[in-house]
């Protein structure tokens, strides 16, 4: 549940410029979220919404970007999508570091972001 | 008529903010691992599940260890100092992280707990994350090596089940070997999960109860310690 960990900073943060720029009501956060960030979208709003319950951004709906993974191969040079991994037992497709092309290990330089992209507020 | 667009009270505006999240944490880090470099120090992370044997194999180091190096180990624990007991009863200095509710370490403890150390007296630190199979992955501490510690008494399924905090190992570790007949658990099939999703990773089949595999984890980690500091 290191969802609440991130969520509790995300609050912080944009608590903090709602009240800097005196901002009447908070619309929409917008998050990034990469495909290799380990971050369950369902545990991230279910966390928001319980989390920005009696503070001055309740009522405010997270949207969640997934960005996709990027791996690139110092090995034969490939740089694109991540070869997925069929025998997972999870539910959603997993992306590995397996390099689609020769099969060497492959660094990921996609997918690990975790960011507020931008917020919209009414004035 | 002038065409004209009037502002509504309630006008909504949008604003770029690029904010991440994970970098406050991934800065701590990178402190933490400069600080680490300026003394020569290596840090290595444990992670894995809860009853993987995460203590038992940082015991074993620090006894195959403790002669050639200066170690001292940070145990992260939500609760308990068993672990804590067991790691300082080898005389190794050590710290203990109670994360309390917390799932993961973070660097901003692992920096608390370089406090508690004599950095000018210590080689090597083993951080013994959270028993958690998921949460520690996208939180670095500074390490220069993630090792992942699995057991076969976890089943069969544990890497397919986990694929993410492989693909951030280092060393892969799979404990109780002694019990994989019993388990009905096939420790090649194991291996081969792992190297599915990243390839040449070293994978390292040990007993904790029987010895094997150790000598070649100490090995592994040795290098680590030697190697020299990337800038």
């Amino acid at each position: 549940m290191h969802e609440l960990s991130v969520v509790s900073g995300l609050v912080e943060s944009v608590l903090e410029f709602v009240e800097a720029r005196g901002i009447k009501k908070l619309a929409t956060v917008r998050l990034q979220v990469g495909e290799l960030a380990q971050l369950e979208e369902e545990q991230l709003r279910f966390c928001y919404t319980a989390m920005i319950e009696q503070t001055p951004i309740q009522g405010s709906t997270l949207d969640i970007e997934k960005i996709p993974a990027e791996v690139s191969c110092a090995h034969c040079s490939y740089q694109g999508s991540p070869k997925y991994w069929d025998g997972a037992l999870a539910g959603e497709r997993v992306p590995t570091l397996q390099c689609p092309t020769c099969g060497h290990v492959a660094q990921a330089v996609r997918g690990h972001e975790c960011a507020i992209k931008s917020i919209q507020y009414v004035a | 008529m002038i065409p004209t667009i009037q502002a509504s009270p309630e006008e909504t505006y949008d604003i770029e903010l690029e904010h991440s999240l994970l970098q406050a944490n991934a800065k701590i880090a990178e402190e933490n691992r400069k600080q680490l470099d300026s003394h020569d120090i290596t840090a290595i992370d444990f992670m894995g599940a809860i009853g993987s044997g995460k203590t038992t194999l940082i015991t074993r180091m620090t006894e195959k260890l403790g002669d050639q190096l200066k170690l001292a180990v940070f145990n992260g624990d939500a609760t308990t100092v068993d672990d804590f007991n067991l790691v300082a009863n080898n005389g190794v200095p050590t710290v203990q992280l109670a994360t309390v509710n917390g799932c993961h370490l973070d660097a901003n403890l692992v920096a608390k707990a370089l406090q508690k150390i004599d950095l000018e007296n210590t080689d090597l630190i083993f951080i013994e994350n959270i028993g958690n199979l998921i949460c520690p992955a996208e939180f670095p501490l500074g390490s220069r090596s993630r090792v992942v510690v699995v057991s076969v008494t976890e089943g069969p399924y544990m890497v397919k089940k986990h694929p993410h905090m492989f693909l951030g190992a280092d060393i892969v570790v799979i404990n109780k070997t002694d019990l994989a007949e019993a388990m009905g658990v096939k420790i090649s099939a194991l291996v081969q999960d792992v190297h599915s999703l990243k390839p040449d990773i070293k994978v390292i089949p040990t007993s904790c109860k029987t010895g094997a595999g150790l000598e070649e984890v100490a090995t592994a980690l040795l290098s680590t310690a030697n190697a020299p500091v990337h800038a």
